[in-house]
């Protein structure tokens, strides 16, 4: 259906040499009523890709044939009608504010009479699973029901190709796993899929036929999906612990799950570590409630919990449960309406020059930091937070390195635009900012998300590193594989309040009863089924405590 | 919110007779209202005319609550008018040129409440689309009012999302002189007009790829219908407007 032959593709047009080439020499083809996923870290030449594939972009060298004929051959409509892409960001798809206008732009643009676009809209949205948003606008949807609606803003043109850039990386697991029902769906009726990625997700392996592996413009791997996951450390890819497990069974020959009804486990040694804290408290919330204007329901309703100096927190919660309206709370973006917080015992500023201080002391790094950097170099991003602290200029020098050094960041960052980084680098560039008021608190919201694992791993070791350094840290997230394996607390919320707060091990039944199966971290989905098949067996969310418990008889 | 009323300008679906009227019909009648309401001589000519805006708030369903969250922008400029008004001429003046404004911005925001913004849009096409003839962009035109409106609440939420992250890392954005105060906002500026740039190539690449050409070969999933019920509203209107003009 889809054969790239040789495609190069340059940026730079006067700069043509092999080196600066955005893609080198792809070469691939793809089947009628394949499934295949690209895959590749942030900068590889992805995007560029599915712009040549999707006919948005020309190759600089050459061709791309559809079905036989060069892409640049094949009139407007056509092309339109074999090929559509869905983009990461669904706001940026959405051009209508009602969801079934917004359906209906393709076959509108094609020139449909109205009776066979509003078939095709209810066709579509039925198979999103957005029936029953038919008549609602588009600001009222969540965020996985936009994306949906994105994808069903490109079945309704009729596709027979489907190209996803990276359309599932702003969303939350059970986002994900919506859209992955759709598109195995999609491809069981014969759609071609091509799904452009940063990583796998246990999800849709089995699903996926094919794997090409894009590095720095060039393919360095392609075979089958299962073929991937031997080589797949080497060319730089974590495989997901659902995997590891999977290989370690086949290779005991462990028959999952029947293995073991009957085994007789000792989980004295992994039932509820109780971890003792010893550190003094840092934030006190005591009944907090909060309301937003233009909302009839309380966002935050009798809130009560601590947080602890010198320990990581992790809120989780599903989307609208009130973390960010919580943790914006903490350096006094919204002001308390009822209820108190205490800040190392005192009563937490509310306004005044209190506030500016309480804000240098609690540093908070919002959801994409890196949208929010408006500088011309690095330094005097890194700057902005101190100057308003009022350091000094020894002191903002020191700063400076020092979030620097904290993110792990050479010092040659530091005359660089902030705009010509990478993805991951921008995001590191933008906790710096933040860092370099030197705060003793830290809350960064969903500091993961879209990332890929190499700068995951960053900012995690540097978020330990920070604790350890007896600084406060709170981090709103949907991994809970991260949460649990990497904080020292977690903080439970639902409509508004506190279900639990404990240590991992103590709120990990909470966890479960609270967040869809989906969201769990693969260790512990599979050890809840053997739990549910022998009680003995604890349920584990880290995967060296998995196999050290099983290979223990 | 530090930058408030998300919703503005936001439509509302209730399924009433208003919401299901032509977009032309409406747009017509809004421009006979507001020709008629801006030249309003005395207070009882206004007080009709509030009648009205009752009515015709009640006949839509929405609440007044979202009416007047809606009309909140505008009372910066009713204020300005009053407090003008009062220094120039009279407090009775005030009272009324400014009373007159309020009326008339009420009855425009009853428009976008009231009009799925594609449809406002679609209307805005066919209205303006004799004006393509002279070269007049008429589809963008109307594709563009109909994309702001899609994306303006976007931007509010983003633009309250870069103050937020910006206070707390210790920007003043409340403090000092005019000038101080412009200057301290350009941390929320400029990383605003990036986010605005980026989105718009974006979009701009993603409505490509849905196959958007121009207006031309376009059709519509609801095409507009021009019913009897459009052709009487506008009747209704304009006599009303003629009326209350001679009284």
């Amino acid at each position: 259906m889809i054969e790239a032959c040789s495609l190069s593709f340059s940026y730079n047009h006067h700069n043509n040499n092999i080196a600066g080439r955005a893609l080198k020499d792809v070469s691939f083809f793809v089947d009628e009523g394949e499934r295949i996923a690209i895959l590749g870290h942030n900068g590889s030449g992805k995007s560029t890709l599915v712009k040549i594939l999707g006919g948005l972009q020309e190759a600089s060298e050459g061709q791309c044939l559809i079905n036989g004929v060069n892409i640049s051959e094949i009139n407007f409509r056509d092309l339109r009608t074999t090929i559509g892409i869905v983009f990461q960001d669904p706001e940026n798809q959405i051009v209508a504010a009602m969801v079934e206008d917004d359906a209906a732009f393709a076959p509108e643009n094609q020139g449909l009479p109205s009776g066979e676009i509003q078939a095709r809209v209810d066709d579509a949205l039925q198979r999103v699973n957005l029936m029953h948003k038919q008549g609602s606008s588009v600001s009222a949807l969540s965020g996985g029901e936009k994306q949906r609606l994105a994808l069903a803003g490109v079945l309704t043109a009729h596709v027979k190709c489907l190209i996803l850039d990276e359309a599932t990386a702003m969303l939350d697991p059970v986002g994900r796993l919506n859209i992955e029902r759709v598109l195995k769906e999609l491809h069981k009726s014969g759609m071609t899929i091509i799904q452009v990625t940063h990583q796998l997700e246990p999800e849709n392996f089995d699903d996926i036929q094919r794997v090409i592996v894009l590095s720095h413009g060039e393919i360095i791997w392609q075979g089958a999906t299962q073929d991937f996951w031997a080589d797949s450390e080497a060319l730089g890819f974590d495989l997901p612990d659902e995997f590891r497990i999977k290989k370690y069974f086949d290779s005991h020959n462990i028959n999952f799950p029947d293995y073991f009804a009957s085994l007789n486990i000792n989980s004295s040694h992994y039932a509820s570590r109780e971890d003792s804290i010893n550190t003094p408290v840092k934030f006190v919330i005591n009944n907090l409630s909060f309301k937003y204007d233009d909302e009839k329901l309380q966002t935050i309703k009798n809130l009560s919990a601590s947080i602890y100096s010198g320990q990581w927190l992790s809120i989780v919660g599903r989307t609208g449960s009130g973390k960010s309206t919580l943790v914006q709370h903490l350096n006094a973006l919204y002001k308390i309406q009822s209820g108190e917080i205490l800040f190392d015992s005192k009563p937490l500023a509310q306004k005044g020059k209190e506030v500016y201080e309480l804000r240098q002391k609690v540093g908070l790094v919002f959801q994409h930091p890196e949208d929010q950097l408006f500088s011309l170099t690095v330094r005097d991003e890194l700057a902005f937070a101190p100057k308003n602290a009022g350091f000094n200029k020894h002191e903002l020098d020191e700063a400076i390195l020092y979030a620097l050094e904290c993110v792990g960041l050479e010092k040659s960052f530091l005359d660089r635009n902030p705009l010509a980084l990478s993805g991951g680098e921008r995001r590191l560039a933008a906790i710096a900012s933040v860092l370099s008021a030197k705060p003793e608190c830290i809350a960064l919201d969903e500091p993961l998300a879209g990332l890929d694992a190499h700068y995951q791993h960053q900012i995690l070791n540097m978020l330990t590193k920070f604790k350890n350094d007896g600084k406060t840290v709170i981090t709103i997230t949907h991994d809970l594989n991260a949460a649990l394996n990497y904080s020292d607390r977690i903080l439970i919320l639902r409509d508004g309040s506190t279900i639990q707060e404990g240590s991992p091990d103590e709120v990990i039944k909470s966890v479960m009863q609270n967040l869809e199966s989906g969201a769990w971290p693969d260790v512990l989905r599979i050890s809840a089924k053997i739990h549910e098949i022998n009680k003995n067996f604890p349920l584990l969310y880290n995967y060296e405590d998995f196999i050290s418990c099983i290979s223990q008889v | 919110m530090y930058f408030t009323s998300i919703n503005l300008g936001q439509y509302v679906p209730t399924g009433s007779f208003i919401h299901r009227l032509d977009p032309r019909a409406k747009l017509f009648s809004l421009l006979f209202i507001v020709s008629a309401v801006f030249p309003a001589k005395n207070f009882f000519i206004l007080s009709i005319w509030t009648a009205l805006l009752i009515a015709l708030v009640w006949a839509s369903k929405i609440s007044w609550h979202i009416v007047l969250r809606d009309a909140r922008p505008v009372f910066f400029l009713i204020a300005f008018t009053f407090i003008f008004n009062l220094f120039a001429v009279s407090l009775t003046r005030a009272l009324f040129t400014s009373s007159r404004l309020f009326v008339l911005m009420l009855f425009a925001v009853m428009l976008p409440l009231t009009t799925a913004p594609l449809e406002l849009a679609d209307g805005l096409d066919a209205l303006l689309s004799p004006l393509g003839k002279i070269g007049f962009p008429a589809h963008e035109s109307a594709m563009m009012i109909g994309m702001a409106l899609r994306f303006i609440p976007l931007l509010m939420q983003e633009t309250d999302k870069i103050i937020r992250a910006q206070l707390s890392r210790g920007a003043r954005l409340d403090q000092g002189n005019i000038f101080q105060r412009v200057k301290a906002f350009f941390p929320v500026l400029i990383p605003l007009f990036i986010i605005i740039f980026r989105r718009a190539d974006e979009i701009a690449l993603a409505m490509e790829a849905r196959g958007y050409e121009g207006g031309s070969g376009r059709t519509r999933r609801r095409p507009l219908v021009w019913k009897v019920k459009d052709s009487l509203a506008v009747i209704v209107s304009a006599l009303i407007a003629v009326i209350l003009l001679l009284a």
